[in-house]
């Protein structure tokens, strides 16, 4: 390939009030247009004749084809749809170059394609569709009537007019890829919520709990539980590999076959047995499915379970010991014919944590993943809470750090107890109610066995947590709802303050560096050291935020 | 509601002294800020006596930082004295009582100029 005009770009010419005239025209032809397709349409119609030229046409690149495309022509011939490709003709030439091309006389330039269509060209004016990312294609006139020839004057021109017609299609193009994203977007939206009714309602006072964190709008894990006619409860969690939609898919059908199977009340290793065989008939090779499924019986606290490749499963008895218990088979849907065998636990008023590999996979402040210990560690931590309480207080404590994958957790406790209101008080944001609020929380303290540096310390870390509310969550106005209520779990106090302001990221709540030393962004601090643990959520019961804190009682005697 | 919080400033020993009295809460700390940094304006050494504060939070406290920072832009002297109990435990929780200079009473603030 041959530029036949390298100085082309440089040549002089006037741009006359005819020209501003078609510029104007064109520019508001394209904002006001809802249908790019004509308007490119009319406007080479109205290119050719302004250039006094035989033919015009618009091409386009096509990154799928990897070629180049008429989209738009005007002339003795319809050439629409006719490709060329990459980097051939003068159109190409146009486009690799980046710059117009003038061609005086076709049958000396050695990349002229040769008539197309029985349109033969005699002399060829090219110039690119230039955008910030490059050409995206070229604008050509063909054979000026009367003989002529095209000339600098002409080249210029066409440059002038490439510009907004770039511009349209630049921007119809980014359009339609917004709308395409848009619709994607709609769509997961929508499995995601379909994905949200297959997990089974929340019940209250119930032994089981259980939540879902999707890594991304929807979710490769999934949990089940429901009541059998003998009073047992059946469950299963589940991991399905990869994410995204066919993961998704592919959780979709691994529930339904486990809730099916699971009906027919079979012995757990062969309930996962079974879902095992039907899923390798169906399953994409390399996708498989981490399971576990079982019994619990709330009369004689006694769980029995099988678990297929499953994270290991974490029993904390009463006395706060801890044990794991390891899957004993094979993920399914990789080898039809395993076999499962199955586990018998008693409780003993102690509670039992199922959770999928996204628990384990989330990163510490120092980006390690926090692995089975920080799992322990965190279960601790929340050992003297309700079990609703105790599921949302370590997903809670999870989403502060990084959570890069699914996160599923299901919790069988033996061991509730409601929890007790201590108290409560309800009011603006307004910086004055803040001494009501230190004289609440240190009337019910009075009642609980706490020290008197810790009573204080308490006292400060929900006056701090409350005047971060005001602060930022209503930015200063004093008009908004702040409501603070103080609970009992049997070896905790929890502290929960609601308020009513626009939903915060909890991810920008995060103490700050102390070594630092700075005015303000303390109070998150303080409230880090004083609690046992808090986080940091949107209650799914409409607008507003929740902080919730928990400190432990002290132990006595 | 700031019944029984209290801010003067008064000229002692040599120091630009700001007593301040109360509970030094959200409601009440743009005050102690104000007069801090009213103090050192005076461009003397400044000195906080804080033996009467039963209780202050991080907005309190940020003000004590903000005039310890703006003294130290300048090369001026800036104390806290006689901290009651309640405040040094929370320049504590904060890691801050190694931050500030802190005096037992002005009188010590004074002999260690």
């Amino acid at each position: 390939m041959t530029p036949a005009h390298p100085a082309t770009g440089a040549a002089t010419g006037e741009i006359g009030p005819g020209e501003i005239g078609i510029l104007a025209d064109f520019s508001h032809a394209f904002v006001a247009s809802m249908d790019i397709d004509e308007t490119v349409r009319q406007a080479v119609v109205k290119i050719a004749e302004h250039m006094n030229a035989e033919a015009a046409a618009v091409f386009l690149l096509d990154p799928l084809q990897d070629d180049i495309v008429c989209r738009a022509s005007a002339g003795p011939v319809d050439v629409v749809g006719l490709r060329v490709q990459r980097g051939r003709g003068i159109v190409g030439r146009a486009i690799a170059y980046n710059r117009v091309e003038m061609v005086r006389d076709t049958a000396a330039d050695p990349d002229y394609l040769g008539a197309q269509k029985g349109f033969p060209a005699r002399s060829i004016l090219c110039a690119p569709l230039d955008t910030a990312h490059g050409p995206i294609g070229a604008l050509q006139v063909l054979n000026k009537r009367n003989g002529q020839l095209f000339d600098d004057h002409d080249a210029n021109v066409l440059r002038l007019l490439a510009v907004p017609t770039a511009l349209a299609l630049n921007n119809a193009r980014l359009m339609r890829e917004l709308v395409e994203q848009n619709r994607i977007k709609r769509e997961f939206q929508l499995a995601r919520q379909m994905q949200k009714t297959l997990l089974p309602r929340r019940r209250r006072d119930f032994p089981l709990v259980a939540l879902n964190v999707p890594a991304r709008e929807i979710s490769g894990d999934f949990y089940d539980f429901f009541v059998l006619p003998d009073g047992r409860i059946a469950f299963c969690v589940g991991d399905v590999s990869g994410k995204g939609m066919d993961a998704s898919l592919l959780m979709v059908r691994a529930s339904s076959c486990l809730r099916w199977a699971g009906r027919d009340q079979l012995d757990p290793g062969a309930w996962l047995a079974r879902v095992n065989d039907e899923l390798c008939e169906t399953v994409v090779r390399g996708m498989f499915v981490c399971a576990v499924a079982g019994y619990y019986d709330p009369g004689t606290s006694v769980v029995e379970f099988s678990s297929a490749g499953f994270p290991p499963l974490l029993h904390r008895d009463p006395e706060g010991r801890m044990r794991e218990i390891l899957a004993d088979g094979p993920p399914l849907g990789i080898l039809p014919g395993c076999t499962y065998p199955s586990q018998r636990l008693a409780l003993g008023g102690g509670s039992l944590y199922c959770f999928s590999d996204g628990v384990t996979d989330v990163r510490s402040a120092e980006r390690r993943p926090i692995g089975i210990e920080g799992v322990r560690e965190l279960i601790d931590r929340v050992a003297a809470l309700s079990p609703r309480a105790r599921v949302r207080a370590i997903l809670g404590h999870l989403r502060k750090l990084q959570l890069a994958d699914d996160t599923t957790l299901l919790l069988i406790a033996d061991d509730q107890q409601p929890a007790r209101f201590l108290g409560g008080i309800g009011g603006l944001s307004d910086p004055d109610n803040l001494r009501l609020v230190r004289k609440l929380v240190g009337d019910v303290l009075q009642l609980l066995a706490f020290d008197e540096g810790t009573r204080q310390r308490l006292i400060l870390a929900v006056d701090e947590a409350v005047a971060n509310v005001i602060r930022h969550a209503y930015g200063g106005a004093p008009d908004g709802h702040v409501d603070l209520c103080l609970w009992l779990e049997h070896g905790a106090l929890r502290f929960e303050l609601r308020d009513e302001a626009a939903p915060v990221d909890p991810q920008c709540i995060k103490p700050r560096d102390l070594s630092e030393c700075r005015p303000g962004g303390l109070g998150i601090n303080l409230i880090d050291a004083v609690m046992d643990l808090w986080y940091f959520d949107q209650p799914g019961d409409g607008q507003g935020n929740r902080l919730v804190m928990i400190k432990k009682l002290p132990r006595i005697g | 509601m700031s019944q029984g919080n209290d801010c003067s400033t008064e000229d002692s020993q040599g120091f630009r002294l700001v007593r301040v009295r109360g509970e030094v809460d959200l409601s009440w700390s743009q005050r102690l800020r104000k007069a801090i940094l009213d103090a050192l304006g005076s461009g003397r050494p400044v000195a906080v006596d804080l033996s009467a504060v039963s209780y202050i939070d991080s907005s309190g406290i940020a003000a004590l930082v903000e005039g310890f920072q703006n003294a130290r832009g300048k090369g001026q002297r800036f104390s806290l004295v006689a901290v009651s109990q309640p405040v040094h435990a929370v320049l504590e929780l904060a890691r801050l009582d190694r931050v500030f200079p802190i005096y037992a009473s002005l009188d010590a603030a004074a002999e260690a100029r």
